[in-house]
């Protein structure tokens, strides 16, 4: 499965250890005990086979366990059980992952011919079904040559090939990672390569893998075992399930004999599953646990006083905190004004804010984002001043896209990779003009594709087949579909190569110039901004430095910040509006 | 098109390693089974003209006169005609005559459950990563306890908790062995009764896996940009979960199910050995017990083309659930 995201730099030795957590010290709680008892059981509780003439005892007194129908004491076949279970669980997680190293990983850095040998080899061994390959293997291997090596190889031989695809997919990405290709193009042995830049970044998936192979053994040796296939003459969890089976343990209603060693492998299983929940962390971070859901200020102060004259959207005192250990303000004190039919040029360079106010400002930011006062207010056009902080979420919903809507910076991500384009225009009808009817939807979307200059035989196109000028087309065209008064437009071209860029801002401009929306004009691209805006501002440190209209702040700069981003991108001639970029 | 013809030259090999495997395995491994089987042949009173023995040395190898690649030939040769030999266990019955009437029991029985597990791991899955930091986390660890439990264990208790004591299951078996099994009512009745315990400890023994990875892929759909996007365009919550988050999460699943059904069959195995249901695990069982190497054969090999047939369909169908896997040329 590809359920793992790319491990994406070389990572610190720190980020190698699970963090710690309840559930990694309870897993690990878990483990610890059992393999002491395992370890230890043996030596303290007695022959496990001595036959007595009380069978059946239950638990209590002399046999804490009681005893199974020949008087053999539980507990002490308990501790050689779980040992046996343990070497065995062991040994095929070991096995395993050897092998699934060895197939995932050397087949996909060697490429070509190998690889594909590899990979097919692996995905034939992940088709053919396991327990029934191992039960024909130990069926004809006879009963007395089957130790708990045979047993082991064989669930060995059967359970790697999961693991191995997973490898190889990994390793895939990262033979294809700078740091690797470094080392290979600065002639580093192929050995070396693996060893050093490539296996530490895979060091989690391995230890993963291995931690399932063991829960899978274990698992796996003693359903065999519960069939009679198990290794002989060794004893393990489930050979002693297997006898207390053939006992009629349950129907004796002897339970102490039956539910001890089912319960081990289970507890053995959770601390196992445990464990590897903090692993996975460690793959994708995204499943940390989520920090609380924190709480926006809704509505402090209602704010409905109108803006400045012709304004649609303002914004006053805006605070955004990151509520994460250390907490970050990402944005401090904005107070920005929008007016009608006007661009707003919203320059910084990266991290200073600028994205976090503009999801801020349609309520988009996401825990640990959180923000702590100020007011947005949106003034319709019919007179209403609209508090957008303070909307309830259904009227925040029925708000979105209706006056504001967006255009986010990698069309690629923001566009669902599985739908068609026609579905996700139409998703936008259908939930903000139930009213209207099918043919209709289709009519709007193909005429807000035309209006971008895309051909309506795109709309059955799935998002990877559109070039990423097309895509970002089709965001915007998606962006127009309900008509809104207002667009927040995030780096919508700084993915494209220039002369794209370059047509998709003269397109934004004529549709700005055609339908009057306002737009909100997100870069870092200072100059760009200057030929495109009305006003300008420019933040840095979630702080606006600067706030005025392009001229004066092309003649007059007044902030160093901005007399700084000015001068760091040669002008191409000191007329405005000639700047070729 | 391209994409069709790779995954079917795929399964093509997949299908001819199967084949292989169970031509070489019996020639690898210690034992004469040739030997054991005419003697339990003669047993049972059967006639061991040469003919007999040697479709049996064919299918099983040892001592042959003919070199190994000749034997490989005819072996292909015979199971291309559908001829897997005489059951010993079973005897007169022909293997393929076992097996077609252990099959539809099986076939029924982990097919639905498997398809219900999933569906209902996926559909909880879902939920529990969407509503991520409520209580409905704890339900992570809950069933990660599901899946570590031994299967044929928690069977067992069930059974006796809710057959034995309670009464509200039958004990085993696949039908009331008053009925003659046939399409009528009654018999259908019967079978279904005596099918749910063994489909819900199935169900509750796999959902855990399928609630786990739905939710991690869940919770990583959740901070795409689509969903970002689907949430500026104000669509409702329940449209962005199912047609925006999920939509992409289950993906994976779809492609994890077509692995898992190699896993399923072989749970189905001890389902069947716990419940003595009347499928082709415990028939497998059965032929290992008895040596009966020609119906083990049989049933791996129908075992195995069922899961390559099953993988073939869920792959041809993630090809319609994901456009980009069609348009990709090198992945295998």
């Amino acid at each position: 499965m590809t359920n793992i995201s790319p491990v994406t730099e070389p990572r610190s030795r720190r980020a190698f250890l699970p963090r710690w957590s309840p559930k990694l010290g309870v897993g690990l709680g878990l483990l610890g005990v059992l393999v002491l008892f395992a370890l230890v059981g043996p030596l303290f509780t007695g022959d496990p086979s001595l036959i007595r003439d009380i069978g059946l005892t239950p638990p209590g007194g002399e046999h804490i366990l009681g005893t199974t129908l020949t008087g053999q004491d539980i507990l002490s076949q308990l501790a050689h059980a779980t040992r046996g279970s343990l070497q065995i669980g062991l040994l095929v997680g070991i096995m395993a992952t050897v092998l699934s190293a060895v197939f995932g990983i050397v087949g996909s850095y060697a490429g070509g011919v190998v690889d594909e040998a590899f990979s097919l080899f692996s995905n034939v061994m992940l088709v053919i079904p396991g327990l029934p390959l191992v039960i024909v293997i130990t069926g004809f291997v006879p009963a007395d040559q089957r130790g708990s090596w045979t047993v082991a190889l064989v669930l060995a031989v059967t359970g790697w090939a999961a693991a191995a695809r997973v490898l190889r997919a990994q390793t895939l990405s990262l033979r294809n990672r700078d740091y690797v290709a470094a080392a290979r193009v600065s002639g580093e042995r192929t050995w070396r390569v693996i060893c050093v830049e490539i296996l530490p970044n895979l060091l989690p998936i391995l230890a993963s893998q291995f931690v399932f192979a063991v829960i899978l053994a274990v698992l796996s040796e003693a359903g065999l075992s519960f069939l009679g296939l198990g290794a002989a003459n060794s004893s393990t969890l489930g050979t002693m399930l297997y006898y207390a089976q053939n006992g009629f343990a349950l129907q004796r209603d002897a339970w102490w004999w039956f539910v001890p060693p089912g319960l081990i492998i289970a507890l053995f299983g959770c601390g196992l599953s445990l464990v590897n929940f903090s692993i996975d962390e460690i793959i994708n971070p995204r499943l940390r646990d989520s920090p609380r859901r924190t709480r926006d200020v809704r509505g402090t102060s209602t704010d409905t006083t109108p803006g400045e004259q012709d304004a649609v959207l303002t914004v006053r005192d805006l605070n955004v905190v990151y509520r994460s250990e250390k907490p970050v303000h990402a944005v401090k004190d904005v107070s920005l004004t929008l007016r009608r039919g006007e661009i707003l040029g919203l320059a910084g360079e990266s991290g200073c804010g600028k994205t976090t106010l503009a999801y801020a400002i349609n309520r988009l930011h996401r825990p640990p984002a959180e923000v702590t006062s100020g007011s947005v207010v949106f003034h319709s056009p019919d007179g209403d001043n609209i508090d957008v902080l303070a909307l309830p979420p259904e009227e925040l919903r029925a708000f979105r896209w209706v006056r504001l809507s967006m255009v986010f910076q990698g069309a690629m991500n923001a566009l669902n990779p599985v739908t068609p384009v026609r579905a996700q225009l139409a998703d936008v009808l259908r939930t903000h003009r139930p009213e209207m009817s099918v043919p209709e939807r289709a009519e709007r979307c193909a005429e807000v594709l035309r209006l971008v200059g895309v051909d309506p035989k795109r709309l059955g196109s799935y998002p990877h087949e559109l070039s990423g000028g097309m895509r970002q087309r089709v965001m915007i065209a998606m962006a127009l579909l309900l008509d809104p008064q207002v667009m927040i437009m995030d780096e919508p071209t700084t993915a494209l190569d220039v002369l794209v860029q370059r047509e998709i801002l003269t397109e934004i401009m004529r549709l700005r110039d055609e339908l009057g929306f306002a737009v909100v004009f997100i870069t870092h691209d200072l100059p760009l901004l200057l030929e495109l805006c009305d006003r300008i501002a420019v933040m840095r440190a979630g702080e606006v430095v600067e706030y005025a209209a392009v001229e004066d702040m092309y003649r007059r700069p007044q902030h160093p910040y901005t007399r700084e981003l000015l001068a760091s991108f040669p002008s191409l001639t000191s007329e405005r509006g000639m700047l070729i970029r | 098109m391209g994409y069709y013809l790779r995954k079917f030259t795929f399964y093509l090999t997949a299908l001819w390693a199967a084949v292989t495997l169970n031509f070489v395995i019996p020639r690898m491994l210690p034992g004469n089974p040739v030997d054991i089987l005419m003697a339990k042949l003669q047993q049972r009173g059967g006639t061991v003209d040469p003919a007999a023995r040697h479709a049996y040395e064919l299918l099983l190898g040892t001592n042959g006169h003919e070199s190994i690649v000749q034997a490989y030939l005819a072996y292909l040769g015979n199971l291309l005609r559908g001829d897997l030999g005489v059951s010993v266990s079973a005897f007169p019955a022909k293997v393929s005559d076992v097996i077609a009437t252990a099959l539809p029991w099986t076939v029924v029985l982990v097919g639905v459950s498997t398809l219900l597990s999933f569906l209902l791991g996926i559909a909880l899955g879902a939920v529990v990563g969407w509503k991520r930091g409520t209580w409905l986390d704890t339900l992570v660890p809950a069933t990660t306890v599901l899946s570590a439990v031994p299967y044929f264990w928690l069977a067992l208790i069930l059974v006796a908790v809710l057959s034995s004591a309670l009464g509200w299951f039958p004990l085993n078996g696949g039908y009331d062995v008053v009925l003659t099994p046939g399409w009528s009512g009654e018999f259908i009745g019967s079978a279904i009764y005596h099918a749910a315990l063994p489909a819900l400890t199935i169900v509750i023994s796999s959902i855990g896996g399928w609630l786990l990875g739905m939710r991690n892929m869940m919770v990583s759909a959740m901070s795409e940009d689509y969903v970002l996007t689907a949430r500026a365009k104000g669509l409702r919550d329940s449209r962005i979960m199912i047609r925006y988050a999920a939509r992409n999460a289950v993906l994976p699943s779809v492609a994890g199910f077509a692995i898992s059904l190699g896993f399923v069959v072989s749970g189905s195995i001890v389902t069947e050995q716990v419940f003595s249901y009347p499928g082709i695990g415990s028939k497998l069982l059965q032929a290992v017990q008895n040596n009966d190497y020609a119906l083990m054969q049989g049933i791996f090999l129908v075992i195995t083309i069922a899961v390559l047939g099953a993988n073939l369909v869920v792959d041809l169908l993630y090809g319609l659930i994901d456009a980009r896997t069609r348009d990709r040329s090198v992945m295998a």
